[in-house]
């Protein structure tokens, strides 16, 4: 069903196709993909949400090994990306304010001693949301996304950037491949960034011409979600293709 | 935070027990759907609501552990993420900040706890053990500035002594074989698939060395005949080695009020549960040894404990500023700013949009042309833009005037200038926009009647001397031909960039005026410092105008540098080549194809954006239709003088001609004259028949030009 897929894009049902086998592998590999149906219609993406420490500095916020067994990932982070306005710094002060007129009738002088001392810095932490829609324009898959702190404040368009990967980031604004830009969710109508789907038949045709030319059998979303992923932090596992492809014909493997 | 291996294995017997709190974590999707309910549901209603969180306990080591709102967190049924474990809450969301402050947040805090403690004296607590991971979430929702206050709160049931550990703690894979773990995993996964769920909060087990028995909390008595060993397993979202998370904590209270007088110590599963690159391992799980302190039979509800620290470590609330993602205002200044970016990345990288955006536009008129023009230069993200019209809005207008409606023509007609700033402020807030309701005085329009009517020409011009000064680039999109004289003029001597539209039935004329190099003498009035680049003017008046090359076509001017190009009053009516043709413009009729005043206008906003492109500005030399095919000067493309349009073939031309040395508007002597005398030569121009320019400049016709039109191909060709 796959390999027929027409060259030149991929329609609704072929969508929907791709992502319930990404889904089923996903689920295999516990990669933690959902399918989010939009209520009263058909319509539906494929989402995914990440929680990674980060290290910001000024010039750039990037992931920090955050699996990585030994890391310490609050030593080096400053307290905000950098959007200290005076306005927001006031609202601060009005916060603390707060936080001293409001304490008063609760009892931490008897501090609980059942607590473990948490070093927690909640603002280094980030948490993504990845979602992967169809574009009926284009006939793409297009990725959204958005990364928010722990108080659910998402970053703007500068801080996104800024949490590319330097050697991404370079290669983004060089390379026509994708551009992130804000959008309003075609289907939640909140703000979100996307990878913008313009080159993206470009650079697909060849994956799928390859496929069709060893008969080998190709997941749309999976193979785009490999290209695109990482630029934004999303780690598609190799697991998807190694493990879980219907035995590949030998001939056609190749070492990379 | 406790390091990964542990040293220490010397059992202390004082060894406490300390529970790794819940993080809140909200996602942007929360505050969102938290401002529908309250627009559109909740409104002024506090009562408290139910909603529902999450925790998770595969996250890689590191992070905290966290209880997770997201925007289905209002859908308490709705289905919770795969391998999480549901986690029910109260949200309590005040009307006001000082509801918010004055809440008595222990009265909260022990009404929860003492529905915990309900639901383990009853059985309930058994059935449905999610009952021992309750939230209070206390929120004030101020929508005018999109900040949000809120303050979580995870009850904990406390004993009063704590918790004694019998021994350190262990990673499962220190206590238990592969072989177990391998049985341990099964017996868990047969245990959700038999549940229908994907993960279960709390669960008793039974092992040997090779098999491993799971069942549910409520199963206990049938479950454990015997009390010597007893095993509990808690889904465990932290990831500490030496902590167990905050779930265990009512759970211990449940136990020991229930079996409390039968067991003296315990052993705890903290279930963890990750997948790292796809594959799973819960051997990082963790095992304690707890000794349960006791709880006095039919006690009362015991002291509790639950609110958050805020990011500083004290007890207190947090804030969070959505303005900048959630505030509509906010949201359109950076769509129509992120738009225009999205055509630099993709298609034209070099353009600078800085420059459109921060120009400060200065329209004359905001009638067909003025309404179009403030469109265009909305949709290139210019902010600051200034109408001056005199008009009122009439019951004509709307139709072919986008900024205006059948409603602004009631009661004799809205002020034109006015309603168009306020339209324009409809349409996006961030713009800058002001409009002045006066008149521009006009040459055989004699302003001398009285005392009064000359001090408010005096006073209109001192006016428009001010707005030209302070704005980039002037439009000229008036109806008439001699209300283009002063702010030509003006803008002339303070060496503006003007560009001007003019409409006549079926053609136009879109051109930039000619800009006129920095004065040299230091006498010349303030305001010469123009603010568009005027880089190297100097460089480009080397090439001689009038050094045709080879270029066969019919331009006869090609190469004619920004400062020697002529203004509407210079070359008006000479369109090289084409001449006889393109005259239908001045007839003052305002009579027009309704799309010409759109097409126009847009061109006028374009022309403007490619000189805005052009590293020389406003002294870039004109393009011609004949350089259509040759590498343009600028990344848009085109940098014309003046674009001609004729509807009636659907054609446009590109001329340019030369500044007309004895141009009424903007010749050396009439811009010297204005420059010395001011309003005193203004003033004899308005009041004397139009003999005086004429006389002035050489020139005895300015409104017949046909006759006109012959002198200047002539005197054209002499200045070469």
């Amino acid at each position: 069903m796959m390999h027929e897929m027409s060259m030149c894009g991929l329609d609704e049902k072929n969508f929907y196709c791709c992502c319930q086998l990404l889904l089923q592998q996903s689920e295999q590999l516990r990669d933690g993909w959902s399918w989010e149906a939009v209520q009263g219609s058909e319509e539906g993406y494929l989402k995914k949400t990440a929680l990674r420490s980060v290290v910001i500095d000024s010039s750039s916020v990037w992931d920090h090994e955050g699996c990585g067994s030994d890391s310490e990932p609050h030593t080096s982070c400053h307290s905000q990306p950098d959007q200290p306005d005076e306005e927001e710094e006031q609202a601060a002060a009005v916060a603390s304010g707060d936080t001293d007129s409001i304490k008063g009738d609760i009892d931490d002088e008897d501090e609980d001693d059942g607590v473990c001392a948490v070093s927690e810095g909640s603002s280094q932490m980030l948490q993504y949301e990845y979602h992967i829609l169809l574009s009926c324009s284009y006939s793409t898959p297009v990725l959204y996304f958005r990364a928010f702190t722990l108080e659910g404040r998402s970053l703007s368009l500068e801080e996104v950037w800024s949490s590319v990967h330097p050697n991404f980031r370079l290669r983004l604004q060089n390379s026509p491949l994708n551009t992130i830009t804000l959008q309003e969710h075609p289907l939640l109508g909140q703000p979100f960034f996307m990878l913008h789907p313009c080159r993206t038949e470009e650079f697909m045709r060849p994956v799928l011409q390859a496929a069709q030319d060893q008969h080998r059998p190709v997941n749309y979303v999976l193979s785009w979600l490999s290209v695109v992923g990482p630029v934004v932090g999303l780690d598609v596992p190799l697991q998807y293709s190694t493990q879980l492809h219907p035995a590949p014909p030998p001939s056609s493997g190749k070492p990379d | 935070m406790a390091s990964e291996t542990s040293e220490a294995v010397s059992s202390t017997p004082d060894l406490k027990l300390q529970f790794a709190p819940f993080s809140s974590a909200l996602e942007a999707g929360f505050w969102h759907q938290l401002t529908q309910k309250k627009l559109n549901d909740y409104r002024l209603d506090e009562s408290p609501k139910c909603i529902k969180g999450y925790y998770y306990n595969g996250d890689p080591l590191g992070l905290p552990t966290r209880l997770t709102l997201e925007f289905s967190a209002f859908e308490v049924d709705g289905p919770t993420p795969a391998r999480c474990c549901p986690a029910t809450g109260t949200l309590y969301n005040t009307n006001t900040l000082d509801a918010f402050k004055t809440t008595d947040k222990k009265a909260l805090l022990e009404k929860e706890a003492k529905e915990i403690w309900d639901a383990i004296h009853s059985e309930a607590a058994l059935k449905d053990p999610s009952i021992l991971c309750k939230f209070i979430l206390l929120t004030f929702a101020d929508l005018k500035k999109y900040h949000f206050y809120y303050w979580f709160c995870f009850p904990a049931l406390c004993f009063p002594e704590g918790i004694k550990l019998v021994q350190q703690p262990s990673a499962l894979e220190q206590v238990f074989s592969a072989k177990q773990i391998a049985a341990l995993q099964e017996a868990y996964d047969g245990m959700c698939i038999k549940r229908e769920t994907t993960a279960v909060p709390y669960f008793l087990m039974k092992y040997t060395d090779d098999t491993v028995q799971m069942v549910p909390l409520e199963d206990w008595d049938m479950f454990f005949t015997d009390t010597k060993k007893v095993t509990v397993g808690v889904y465990d979202p932290c990831t500490l080695s030496q902590h167990p998370g905050w779930p265990l904590r009512n759970l211990l209270v449940l136990l020991a009020y229930r079996w409390g007088s039968k067991l003296d110590t315990v052993e705890v599963l903290c279930f963890r549960d990750r997948t790292l690159q796809g594959s799973r391992s819960i051997q990082h799980s963790v095992i304690f040894q707890i000794k349960l302190p006791a709880l006095p039979l039919n006690s009362a509800c015991p002291k509790s404990v639950g609110w958050e620290k805020n990011p500083k470590g004290a007890m207190g609330p947090r804030m969070v500023n959505l303005s900048e993602c959630m505030d509509p205002k906010r949201l359109a200044e950076s769509s129509v700013d992120l738009n225009l970016k999205l055509m630099r990345w993709r298609l034209v990288p070099s353009l600078d949009l800085d420059k459109v955006v921060s120009t400060k536009c200065l329209l004359l008129g905001a009638g067909t042309l003025g309404c179009n023009v403030a469109r265009t230069l909305m949709g290139w993200g210019v902010r600051r833009i200034t109408f001056v019209d005199n008009a009122k809005i009439s019951f004509s207008n709307p139709v072919r005037q986008p900024l205006y409606e059948f409603e602004d023509c009631l009661g004799g007609g809205k002020s034109k200038a006015l309603a168009a700033v306020e339209r324009l402020t409809k349409i996006f807030p961030g713009v800058n926009a002001e409009g002045y309701n006066m008149s521009i005085p006009m040459p055989g329009h004699p302003v001398n009647f009285s005392e009064a009517t000359l001090s408010q020409a005096q006073r209109d011009i001192e006016q428009l001397e001010k707005l030209i000064s302070e704005h980039d680039v002037v439009f000229l999109l008036m109806d008439t031909r001699e209300s283009r004289w002063l702010p030509t003029v003006i803008a002339a001597s303070k060496r503006k960039l003007v560009v001007n539209a003019a409409l006549g039935f079926d053609t136009f004329v879109v051109m930039r005026h000619g800009l006129k190099t920095p004065a040299v003498s230091p006498s010349v009035p303030a305001g010469a410092d123009s603010s568009t680049s005027c880089s190297s003017a100097s460089s480009s008046s080397s090439t001689p105008a009038g050094s045709v090359p080879a270029v066969q076509g019919s331009s006869l001017f090609s190469n004619i540098p920004g400062h020697k190009l002529g203004c509407y009053f210079c070359n008006d009516v000479v369109a090289p080549g084409d001449s006889t043709r393109d005259r239908t413009l001045d007839q003052q009729c305002t009579v027009s194809r309704p799309g010409l005043a759109m097409i126009a206008g847009a061109l006028a906003v374009e022309m403007m954006v490619s000189i805005l492109q052009h590293s020389e500005g406003g002294y870039a030399v004109a393009s011609s239709s004949d350089d259509r095919m040759n590498e343009p000067p600028t990344s848009l493309g085109l940098v014309p003088h003046q674009i001609r349009g004729f509807l009636s073939r659907f054609d446009n031309v590109l001329p340019a001609s030369l500044a007309f040395d004895k141009c009424t508007a903007c010749s050396p002597i009439v811009l010297d004259h204005y420059e010395r005398e001011g309003f005193n030569f203004l003033s004899n121009v308005f009041n004397s028949s139009h003999s005086f320019l004429e006389d002035l400049t050489g020139l005895t016709l300015l409104h017949q030009e046909t006759q006109a039109a012959e002198i200047w191909d002539m005197s054209d060709d002499e200045s070469i």
